[in-house]
């Protein structure tokens, strides 16, 4: 169903695989204070055409392959530097058997990795900003959710962000950009990857503010320091410092019970995360050469089955070496039932066939579609020079984000194909609301006469309310006050007006 | 066997019935609630729910302790719908015996009975997963549009029933609090002193006792409470509840709503002329009937949801009076406990939901209201006892509430019908199997 990939070349040494570029250090780069343009749903389409969604795109997808498993070449032992590989590839074939495939790279969470400094330093940095934790116990008394003592943790962050990212990043690189400029810049989305203080949640939006303050920092030349192999540096910041943030998170979401942000209830992939789910499946994907593009199908030898997520033994096992086994060992930690109905999403992608390659290329278009391309997700994300709103010229064309539905089917992706169609051709870039199913297996039961199963989450499906309710997505904004925190904020899951301004 | 009762076996099973009867079942359903006022009269007995959230086999275990349907009449106060699996198989099931017994089912509306919150709470994405297309979540959301917005109970009885073994006087107890076997975990008394009048036994949240075997826990108690805080507020409240002024009407009728009171309403029979037949406004007098909360405020304050308003004791006591109200019941905010009274009983949010969202932990609870056998339920029961306390009343349930005040010589006045409780808890889990197919989302095809 989806063509095969663009870059495939017969040559490896001439393939080049897109990356986010680093900019050229400059002491008059115009920093600014990264400000929110996507203000109603009709911004998404420019959005979705913008140089920072195509940048987010690349990054993302520059770190994804950097995950994938390496193939060890085994006539070329002296060019991989791997200290595994040695050990298998110096044996010789008495019995004249096809050589054998040595076994694959991985690279898991556990795994002694060489940390730049940089890298280590952003680690180091997420550790104090764990121990302000101790420093702001949550508050004792009413058992309700939303610990109220998270609000004084985040102004803590925010009172000393600027002091600690003075810190922990490389002075050579502040002093390059001038220190005034990059603060005022990345600041922004990293105290925007740490919740919502006013409304004491945490969701994929959050999540998708840290990814871009690891790419500015990334444009910016910050990791320039991690010599090494082709992805290694990539690999330090997903497994060095993205998974680290997320045990910083975690740690946040038990201690002050921080709601899911924006939740679908069930319905949700995860209450709160989708990048681990990105960067585990991509760890257990079918081995690449340093120069192929990420596989679309297919699991590393000795993968566990994706059906393994639903064994908690094994899940315990993995949640040290896989991001997505990480994951689902977090919702088993804060969530009882059976698993197949609090987490049926992943449930559903637990029977996915073709392994891991296909459920990480169905995460992309997830991710694109169910974050990127929801307004309720990216309204808050700010734009400024590393994230610009400025037009991609490159970008085709948006046909529509959520405004202008499109059938799920035979429409090409939305704005900058180039990035995402490295991984996999996108889907329309927001196939109305709600992940779409088209085979659904039990809409033909003996009785289901009248459940063809057929209609597809189109243009025809678009909610229709009365009442004055706009039919695509949140409304304008209204005049509505938003009120003081009060308690009916202070518990769990507590429903908010989609239609509410921050 | 008629069509209905075959839909009613087959959702009563958790299967979700074929495309076409959806269909039907909600022209059916529509024809029958637009019939409907605005604000529905019931009369007791019945029992009040709270939010269900899709949460199946939590809403038998429900019926399971509350009686069945039609034995047990039931009003439940919206949020049927979202973030749980099953919201489908349990708005469908509802609305089936809501056209099977009409008059021993009311349902009113909620505000995640909503085309908006449904597309963003999970509803929406669980009628497409079901069905692969969004019609039946088009069938349900035109049925919520008639639902009603609010119900006003009448009859209820002042007095507890003489079923429950006790050697107490009947005309003594205000409140019960049955566990989901229908022993009683606590019972709170309409005038003792307060030395007396300790309902609370040491134990888990809501007073459950950790050790069980006494039924008559308010004598036993006493003794172990004695250094209680005294409040006034009755189980669930941690309220404090020192206003002196009127209440309402002890005697009078309890509205049900599933938020609660709007700037825009001081009349019941002003909640009857909205046109409420249209999806849920973003503000506005119906917008804040299902979306407003009450909270520990002077007046009205701004909702941190973005949508309806806070109120304060002052206005609920205020509404009450002049409606003739001895209680407004509630839902729409999740309760740790159950259920919660606030404002000295004035109102009191019920929560039918337990482990919200398979994480939360929380009891769920459901309101009895019985019938008033012997014409008590229309007077007023005046004892004159002005001086009296219930201190540690709100022990148990309350503890974790407002800080404990003494006000043993404010002049309040307990009101209210006698209230029975029934706490419970998520169902078990073993009895589901796991689906044998997955259908898998488009982007993994």
């Amino acid at each position: 169903m989806d063509p095969p990939p663009l870059t495939t070349s017969p040559n490896p040494t001439t393939t080049t695989l897109p990356r986010l570029a680093i900019l050229q250090p400059s002491k008059t780069h115009p920093f600014q204070t990264p400000s929110k343009r996507i203000h109603t749903a009709a911004d998404l389409p420019h959005f979705l055409s913008s140089l920072a969604y195509r940048d987010i795109g690349l990054f993302l997808l520059q770190l994804n392959r950097a995950l994938c498993p390496r193939k060890q070449q085994q006539q070329q032992q002296q060019a991989t530097p791997s200290t595994s590989s040695t050990t298998t590839t110096t044996t010789t074939n008495p019995l004249r058997l096809p050589p054998r495939d040595p076994p694959a790279r991985q690279f898991t969470l556990d795994a002694p990795r060489s940390d730049p400094p940089s890298v280590v330093r952003l680690r180091d940095l997420l550790s104090k900003l764990e121990g302000f934790i101790e420093e702001v116990p949550p508050e004792k008394g009413p058992r309700r959710f939303g610990n109220p003592a998270f609000r004084r943790w985040h102004a803590l962050l925010e009172e000393r962000v600027e002091g600690l990212l003075r810190e922990y990043l490389p002075p050579e690189v502040l002093q390059t950009w001038g220190e005034e400029g990059v603060l005022q810049e990345v600041k922004a989305y990293f105290v925007g990857g740490f919740g919502s203080k006013e409304r004491m949640d945490y969701g994929t939006g959050h999540e998708l503010s840290f990814l871009a303050f690891l790419g500015g920092l990334w444009k910016l030349g910050v990791f320039g320091d991690g010599g090494g192999g082709e992805g290694e540096v990539e690999r330090s910041l997903v497994l060095g410092v993205f998974e680290p943030y997320l045990k910083v998170i975690r740690r946040l979401i038990l201690t002050y019970t921080l709601e899911p942000a924006g939740s679908h209830g069930v319905w949700g992939l995860d209450d709160h995360s989708f990048l681990p789910y990105i960067f585990g499946s991509a760890q257990l994907t079918r081995p690449i050469s340093d120069s192929e593009p990420m596989p679309l199908e297919g699991s590393v030898p000795g993968a566990p089955k994706p059906a393994d997520i639903l064994k908690p033994a094994i899940v315990d096992r993995l949640r040290t070496e896989n991001m997505y086994f990480s994951a689902i060992g977090f919702i088993n930690d804060v969530k009882t039932g059976p698993f197949w109905e609090h987490s049926p999403v992943l449930f559903d992608i637990s029977g996915v066939r073709d392994g891991w390659g296909k459920i990480n290329k169905g995460m992309i278009k997830m991710f694109n579609a169910e974050v990127l391309s929801k307004f309720p997700v990216v309204q808050h994300f700010p734009f400024g020079s590393l994230f610009s709103w400025e037009p991609d010229p490159e970008a085709a064309p948006v046909s529509g984000g959520l405004g202008t539905q499109s059938p799920a089917t035979g429409v090409s992706g939305p704005g900058t194909a180039a990035p995402w169609a490295q991984a996999t051709k996108m889907p329309g870039s927001a196939p109305g609301p709600g992940i779409p199913y088209t085979k659904v297996p039990w809409t033909n039961t003996p009785r289901g006469g009248g459940a063809p199963g057929t209609g597809l989450p189109g243009a025809g499906t678009v909610p229709v309310p009365r009442g004055g309710v706009p039919d695509t997505g949140p409304p304008p904004p209204t005049a509505f006050p938003r009120g003081k925190p009060g308690t009916a904020s202070n518990q769990f899951a507590v429903t908010k007006a989609p239609w509410a301004k921050d | 066997m008629s069509d209905i009762d075959r839909a009613i076996e087959q959702l009563r099973a958790c299967r979700p019935i074929p495309e076409h009867e959806v269909r039907e079942l909600c022209h059916k359903a529509r024809e029958l609630l637009v019939e409907e006022g605005n604000v529905v009269t019931v009369n007791a007995p019945v029992t009040i729910c709270g939010d269900i959230h899709g949460q199946f086999h939590d809403l038998m275990e429900l019926f399971r302790v509350g009686g069945d349907v039609p034995d047990t009449n039931y009003l439940f106060m919206g949020d049927f719908v979202d973030r749980g699996f099953y919201s489908l198989e349990t708005f469908l099931l509802l609305l089936c015996l809501k056209v099977r017994y009409p008059d021993r089912m009311t349902l009113i509306r909620g505000n995640h009975e909503s085309r908006q919150i449904t597309t963003v709470y999970g509803f929406y994405d669980e009628c497409l997963r079901k069905y692969g297309s969004a019609n039946v979540w088009r069938y349900c959301c035109d049925v919520f549009d008639y639902l009603a917005l609010g119900a006003i109970v009448l009859g209820a009885s002042n007095t507890m029933p003489s079923t429950t073994a006790s050697p107490l006087s009947r005309d003594d107890v205000e409140v019960e609090v049955h566990s989901s076997d229908g022993r009683i975990i606590s019972r709170f008394l309409r005038h003792q002193d307060s030395s007396e009048n300790q309902g609370r036994i040491n134990g888990g949240p809501n007073g459950i006792p950790s050790d069980s075997s006494d039924d008559t826990p308010t004598t036993t108690a006493a003794t172990t409470t004695s250094t209680a805080p005294t409040l006034t507020g009755p189980p669930g409240s941690g309220a404090t509840g020192s206003s002196s002024g009127s209440l309402g009407d002890p005697a009078g009728a309890v509205l049900c709503v599933h938020g609660g009171l709007s700037p825009l309403i001081d009349k019941v029979d002003k909640i009857r002329l909205i046109d409420r037949k249209q999806e849920v406004p973003h503000e506005g007098a119906m917008c804040d009937l299902l979306w407003s909360d009450p909270d520990e405020i002077d007046g009205w304050g701004l909702s941190p949801r973005g949508a309806g308003f806070l109120f304060g004791a002052d206005i609920v006591k205020q509404f009450n009076r002049k409606n003739n109200l001895s209680l407004i019941a509630r839902a729409h905010q999740l309760v740790m406990e159950g259920f919660k009274e606030m404002f000295d009983a004035s109102i009191v949010t019920v929560w039918s939901a337990p482990n919200y969202c398979y994480r939360c932990g929380n009891v769920a609870a459901m309101l009895e209201l019985q019938e008033d056998a012997g014409g008590l339920g229309v007077l007023a029961r005046s004892n004159g006892d002005v001086n009296r306390s219930d201190g540690g009343l709100a022990g148990g349930a309350a503890s974790w509430g407002a800080a404990g005040q003494n006000d043993a010589l404010l002049p309040t006045k307990r009101t209210g019908p006698g209230r029975i409780y029934h706490v419970f808890q998520a169902a078990p889990q073993d009895s589901r199997g796991m689906p044998a197919k997955k259908p898998v989302a488009d982007y993994f095809l």
